[in-house]
């Protein structure tokens, strides 16, 4: 896919991280930040960095992408659990000592968006066994040019649950909005809607938090911007087809 | 600032390797000696050095010599004490030592070496063994076997015949050329050194057992020092001391709290254990993965632009802490599905509580990169620090080292960044009081 840069984008930051021993440390650049309480960007780690390297690469194969990109899905899975409610649930160990512990309150759901949402239904699935997943297709209309809902199925109970709601591509945000959007008309409240995603434009992210601010947003990397094609740059291509197809 | 806190030095039970020497003449029976020894005491650190492997390679006209039955390897000056010496003392000092192989059919040094590392006896057996004066200084026992010579010609004989495809006439050739003036000028001599004769070879079982007796409580007697010494590196921390900035605890999250009282719940079936423990371990490998060592990585994205992120500067190897560090392999391999690994098995004695390390297999080229050592308990830490020895003196750098841990004991945790404050640690849960281990029992079920 050839495209042309757009100067008007802000540049990421470079950043220096790495291991607190070293007194020069590589450069790499990170994340643009993000000003919304609601958008919880991980922690911009070397081996995230690395991770995201992998993926981003055009040389890099299906298998390694697939591979690379699970372990990204899996930390940002339990980052999103993280933002789950407990309750205090004292238990007596092995060795016959009580431990106060906590419990997880309240039941969960996945629900993908097509079909690059659905390749992150492994390392959700990895990290909660048996959990119930729904789909939404949504497909841009080639007359009007805005999303249109094909298909959802979903949980019955899904107005009882929190949603894992999946993307991995975030760039204007269309198909996320109106997925979220399907959410709320059968009754999940907003609160408990949580968006799990790879690579987000600040541009879209940033209309996305402030237009449901009490929905939270776990990503991995907010990227430069967007090219006049409305793709993620410097980016990684289509995932779906970088995941499924090529 | 506070300065950094002193380096203390952890010494393993191997470091002082209690030596014996058993010298006599050829045929006396040296070696059954050392077998029986090594028998009776029936334990994995105790090892049988011959000096048959540190005899020096002949010239091609000492070798022609030797084919014909004409060469002296009765001799003293036959054998190379220079490397001998160098062997011992690094043994001594508890390092690695590569053994020669030689090679009696070419009379020639084999370019492969047989690694002794880490027993706590060792046994050198061979004609000389009580004859160079620095050989001498490093034994800690020094026995001669005393054999009527009659006898030692008779076993020779047969050997020589039997095992060695060797003539009647060639065999009593060089008895009498070389074995026999050698013996009167050499070998005998060398009961002078002695601290114990035992006539009669393996055949005087009240010997034998005076020896084994003795060699068992030298080691009694380290085993004391050594669990004396890790008691020790406790003394002198403060309670309130902060710890170590390279001991890095996952953040203790809600849904990492949730899995940790799944985990301490003894009601909790095994298959839940096996799948929460399994969450857990691809987290704590996630996180060491962040304190290995990165370089910039220039690529060009699908999208044809250019990016500088990173990758990573060596190879992930790992080491496993056996039994219970297996516990941790299936978060490794959804980590590092390549990871080459080594096993090291170390337990604790059930009487002393010491720990001792009874088998070592590393991929040889670990010390060329980051090592993640894998063990869900750290209790007094003692057996981490013995693996941590153990891989530095395979060559791993200190700082290429991380430790990746579930429970750990504040103390513990202590004493290993006082003995190696370059090592990182990433622990799962952190806490006060030393406890049995227990997971590998609840992950594996036995």
């Amino acid at each position: 896919m050839s495209s042309t840069p757009v100067t008007t984008v802000p540049e990421s930051p470079a950043a220096a991280i790495g291991p607190t021993y070293k007194d020069t440390k590589p450069k790499a650049t990170v994340s643009t930040p993000v000003h919304h309480e609601n958008v919880h960007i991980l922690p911009q780690t070397p081996q995230l960095i690395a991770l995201l390297t992998m993926i981003r690469d055009k040389n890099t194969v299906r298998a390694d992408f697939i591979f690379y990109s699970n372990r990204i899905i899996r930390l940002l899975v339990e980052e999103g659990l993280n933002h789950l409610p407990v309750i205090s649930h004292p238990v007596t160990t092995p060795t016959g000592r009580i431990y106060s512990g906590v419990k997880f309150e309240g039941k969960i759901c996945g629900v993908s968006i097509m079909r690059a949402g659905e390749a992150m239904e492994q390392g959700l699935r990895d990290c909660c066994r048996s959990v119930r997943i729904g789909k939404i297709l949504i497909q841009r209309d080639e007359e009007t040019c805005k999303p249109r809902l094909f298909y959802d199925k979903l949980p019955e109970d899904i107005a009882d649950r929190f949603v894992l709601l999946l993307d991995p591509m975030f760039a204007t945000g269309g198909s996320a909005t109106m997925a979220v959007e399907v959410l709320i008309s059968r009754g999940v409240p907003e609160e408990r809607i949580l968006f799990l995603n790879l690579i987000a434009s600040p541009e879209g992210i940033n209309g996305f938090a402030t237009k449901f601010p009490k929905l939270r947003v776990i990503t991995a990397f907010v990227d430069q911007g967007l090219n006049e094609k409305n793709y993620i740059i410097p980016g990684l291509g289509d995932f779906g087809d970088r995941y499924y197809c090529i | 600032m506070p300065t950094a806190a002193p380096v203390v030095h952890y010494s393993p039970p191997w470091a002082n390797t209690h030596i014996i020497g058993i010298a006599g003449s050829s045929g006396s029976g040296k070696t059954s000696l050392a077998l029986k020894i090594v028998t009776a005491l029936n334990l994995p650190w105790v090892v049988i050095l011959s000096m048959d492997s540190f005899y020096k390679t002949l010239t091609p006209e000492q070798s022609k010599l030797a084919f014909n039955n004409e060469y002296d390897f009765d001799s003293p000056s036959s054998i190379d004490f220079d490397i001998l010496v160098e062997k011992l003392r690094d043994l001594k000092q508890g390092r690695k030592a590569e053994i020669p192989v030689y090679s009696f059919e070419k009379h020639q040094r084999q370019p492969e070496t047989t690694t002794i590392y880490s027993c706590h006896v060792l046994v050198l057996e061979g004609i000389f063994a009580l004859y160079d004066s620095r050989v001498l200084e490093l034994l800690d026992m020094k026995i001669y076997v005393d054999t009527d010579a009659d006898v030692c010609l008779a076993r020779r004989l047969a050997r020589d015949i039997k095992y060695r495809g060797r003539e009647l006439n060639g065999a009593i050739k060089q008895w009498m050329t070389f074995v026999k003036p050698n013996y009167e000028l050499y070998v005998e001599p060398q009961k002078k050194n002695a601290d114990i004769m035992v006539p009669r070879g393996i055949e005087n079982i009240t010997a034998i057992q005076m020896i084994v007796r003795h060699i068992q409580r030298a080691l009694q007697k380290k085993s004391k020092e050594h669990i004396d010494a890790l008691r020790k590196l406790n003394q002198g921390i403060e309670a309130d001391e902060p710890l170590s900035p390279n001991i890095k605890v996952l953040k203790q999250s809600n849904q990492l709290n949730g899995m940790h009282t799944i985990l301490h719940n003894r009601e909790t079936t095994r298959e839940d254990i096996v799948f929460y423990f399994d969450r857990i371990s691809t987290l704590l490998v996630e996180k060491a993965m962040d304190h290995l060592e990165h370089v910039s990585n220039e690529i060009e994205t699908a999208q044809g632009l250019p990016y500088t992120g990173y990758k990573l500067a060596t190879e992930v190897n790992a080491v496993v802490i056996l039994r219970s560090g297996g516990t941790l392999e299936v978060g490794l391999k959804r980590v590092v599905p390549d990871a080459k690994i080594g096993r090291v098995l170390i337990q604790s004695n059930a009487r002393t509580g010491e720990p001792e390390l009874h088998y070592l297999k590393l991929p040889d080229t670990l010390h060329e990169h980051s090592v993640l050592v894998l063990d869900p308990q750290i209790a007094s830490g003692a057996s981490a620090l013995m693996t941590i020895t153990v891989l530095k003196d395979h060559g791993v750098k200190e700082e290429n080292i991380v430790f990746v841990t579930y429970l750990a004991s504040i103390g513990g945790l202590r004493r290993m960044s006082k003995v190696f404050p370059k090592v990182r640690i990433v622990v799962g849960k952190m806490q006060e009081a030393f406890e049995r281990r227990w997971i590998d029992e609840r992950y594996f079920g036995s």
